[in-house]
């Protein structure tokens, strides 16, 4: 069943959707890097900046936050201290904004990732297309 | 040498992986089919992945500087096959550093800008 606060109708603009943590692993950076093509010698115990994308994404997909066809259409991302092996990596899901273009209707979702100090990992934003038969 | 890379359905179906993000418009070819697309289209994070190892390579850094600021607008889809590199359109210390993800047509996917906290990204 969908979570109504996810929907374009009833999201309640600014609060908490979800959260969830994950335990960053070595074999985890190994995989993205040699998938992204990064020389896995420097990333010893540190996560490439842009494995942080993947963070909330995984979160907001295992919660059924994101429509399915749901396209992304821009991002205002922040990056903040790296991701570390062992990192238990905290990720919050807020939807921020809903508007509608051209007959088309569009949802940012908003995932701030932090580290077990409480350091800000990354802010990714980013605005989505919500397809027509979604609720 | 500027950063690029060559997207496959393998690639992407990896990064589905990774992300958890098994949106059918990424890896199911037949859902695909039926989309405006007309096939599957790599996630934004893959075409956008030679902006990080350009800031990165041009800072001799391994990791983005705390702070490092990304606005992306995804213009058009990627697909397999495709080649993605960088072209810097602009650069200095107030405005960041503008950049095109531009396919091997020369077609921009991608248009951002990079800010890093103390200015430009070059």
């Amino acid at each position: 069943m969908t979570n109504p606060l996810t929907t374009y109708a009833g999201a309640d603009l600014g609060r908490e959707v979800c959260r969830g943590q994950i335990t960053l692993t070595q074999g985890e950076i190994d995989r993205f890097c040699g998938l992204m093509g990064y020389d896995s010698t420097q990333y010893q115990g540190v996560a490439p900046t842009s494995m942080c994308l993947a963070f909330g994404l995984r979160l907001g997909w295992e919660a059924q936050v994101f429509p399915r066809g749901v396209i992304r259409v821009g991002d205002e991302n922040t990056y903040g201290v790296p991701a570390r092996a062992g990192d238990v990596l905290v990720t919050t899901l807020v939807i921020t904004d809903r508007f509608e273009r051209k007959g088309r209707r569009f949802l940012t979702y908003q995932m701030d990732t932090t580290n077990p100090a409480g350091q800000q990992v990354c802010r990714v934003k980013f605005t989505a297309i919500i397809p027509a038969g979604a609720a | 040498m500027t950063p690029s890379i060559t997207v496959s359905q393998a690639m992407i179906d990896a990064y589905a992986a990774i992300s958890g993000d098994f949106n059918p418009v990424h890896v199911d070819p037949e859902f695909a089919a039926g989309t405006p697309f007309g096939q599957t289209i790599a996630h934004g994070c893959i075409p956008m992945e030679p902006i990080f190892q350009l800031v990165q390579g041009r800072l001799g850094v391994a990791v983005l500087p705390q702070g490092t600021g990304m606005t992306l607008r995804y213009l058009r889809p990627c697909h397999p096959g495709d080649t993605i590199e960088i072209v810097v359109k602009a650069d200095g210390p107030e405005e960041g550093m503008a950049f095109q993800c531009v396919n091997q047509r020369g077609e921009a996917v991608i248009e951002g800008v990079v800010r890093l906290a103390q200015g430009g990204a070059g």
